[in-house]
């Protein structure tokens, strides 16, 4: 069963947020961009904690990125459909 | 292996936007079919010269966060079994775990184009059998006219799930199957040692789920998301460990893939249930001829063939060529399907009885 389609119809689309993940999304590539070499060489280190790095990065670029992604179908229209 | 051996690649803005389009393309099947894309992107990745331990890498590290958004959102939509996913991971591991010892037998036994040799005929008979399985399936759904109903038990699934083993019986809410756990580990045993030898366990994952245990393919194909998140997971912090991810490729991938697996997820609430089966069959046949083609190249450089380097080539590239197909025509089927199924309109969906 899909929850909250029905509400999520009634509202009016998500901009605000769309832009606010947006920005988040976009800064923190802008950041992967900028600080391309000091990222790739601490983040390939295998000493102490280092390795954990490329994890906890792609947890946050999901985090953020994933949520633009979601308001953006959102705001195209594109959402599940209620099936049963 | 020490990271400071590895050359990670300059990354060319054509690359960059290939990665977008091929993680897009990949996140698409994956959130439709619970997995696929990753045949793809290694080879793509290492098209561009980047190493293939780091391909395999970033595309590990780019799959489990993906595979998390898929399962979170194909879970509001009631078509995961946490606990199902859970225990075929369990299992999954530790296949995988054998398989990669199998492989590393393989290679020191018989180098680098004897592995590919296993890997390609590994390939090319499971997906040729399972993927003509699922098709022939797909077909006589089709050929029934009860493509609105939800999959029918197959006959070896209504036999497992009648199967009493005291003490290892499980219930799975959400798949609606109490079935015995010495089903669902061999299971998850054969998807993790397939992951581990072509790097897609869920073409035996979704499959087995569905015929052997009796799960609709719409839940089989959520559920593997969760397998996937799992044993990418772990398999991340391994290669991590060696300093063999390269954070900016995995993250370029996401940047496409979060878009396209929300799409596809999305597009299982409108597509006729037997669609999963139509698409994974379609990219699985794909596939199969992909390696096929490749198999000659590998007997080449055993001494076993006398092809030219000129036909090699050309057969390496015309295989890659497949893959790409491959993963195209399931994107446009699951498009096309969703059109159809938002023309149509809403349609509810009936219950049916086993056959």
């Amino acid at each position: 069963m899909i929850r909250g389609e029905a509400d999520a119809v009634e509202k009016s689309k998500p901009y605000p947020q769309l832009l606010v993940s947006g920005i988040v999304s976009g800064a923190l590539y802008l950041l992967l961009y900028l600080y391309e070499r000091e990222v790739m060489a601490a983040f390939t280190r295998t000493d102490d904690w280092y390795p954990a790095l490329p994890v906890l990065a792609v947890f946050a670029f999901s985090f953020a990125h994933g949520a633009f992604a979601a308001y953006f179908w959102q705001v195209l229209g594109i959402s599940a459909r209620r099936r049963r | 292996m020490e990271h400071a051996v590895i050359q990670f690649i300059d990354l060319q803005y054509g690359d960059v936007l290939a990665l977008l389009a091929i993680g897009f393309v990949g996140g698409l099947v994956s959130g439709f079919i619970g997995s696929g894309g990753a045949f793809v992107l290694t080879p793509a990745m290492m098209s561009m010269g980047v190493p293939g331990v780091v391909a395999v890498a970033s595309n590990m590290c780019h799959k489990f966060p993906k595979a998390l958004v898929g399962a979170h959102l194909r879970n509001k939509f009631g078509q995961v079994d946490v606990k199902l996913g859970l225990v075929m991971a369990a299992s999954a591991a530790a296949g995988v775990w054998i398989g990669a010892g199998f492989q590393n037998q393989i290679m020191q036994n018989f180098g680098e184009a004897g592995s590919n040799l296993y890997v390609s005929v590994a390939f090319l008979i499971v997906l040729t059998i399972v993927g003509g399985f699922v098709l022939r399936d797909a077909i006589n759904v089709y050929r029934s006219g009860e493509t609105d109903t939800q999959d029918k038990t197959s006959r070896l699934a209504r036999w497992v799930q009648s199967i009493e083993i005291p003490g290892t019986m499980m219930h799975f809410r959400t798949a609606n199957i109490r079935v015995s756990a010495l089903f669902t580990l061999p299971l998850g045993f054969a998807t993790g040692l397939l992951a581990s030898t072509i790097a897609v366990g869920g073409f035996i994952g979704v499959p087995g789920m569905m015929y052997v245990l009796g799960v609709s393919g719409l839940v089989a194909s959520a559920t593997e998301l969760v397998i996937a998140f799992v044993m990418g997971f772990g398999g991340t912090i391994k290669y991590a460990l060696h300093g063999l991810v390269d954070v900016r490729l995995a993250l370029i991938l996401l940047a496409g893939s979060l878009f396209g697996i929300q799409l596809g997820a999305i597009g299982t609430t409108y597509v006729k249930p037997f669609m999963i089966k139509v698409v994974m069959a379609a990219i699985m046949l794909i596939v199969a001829v992909s390696r096929g083609l490749v198999v000659p190249v590998y007997l080449t450089e055993l001494g076993q063939l006398d092809f030219t380097p000129r036909t090699m080539a050309w057969l390496q590239m015309a295989s890659f060529a497949f893959l790409v197909l491959a993963l195209c025509v399931g994107a446009i089927i699951i498009i096309a399907s969703m059109l159809r199924g938002h023309r149509e309109g809403a349609m509810p969906v009936k219950e049916s009885a086993p056959e």
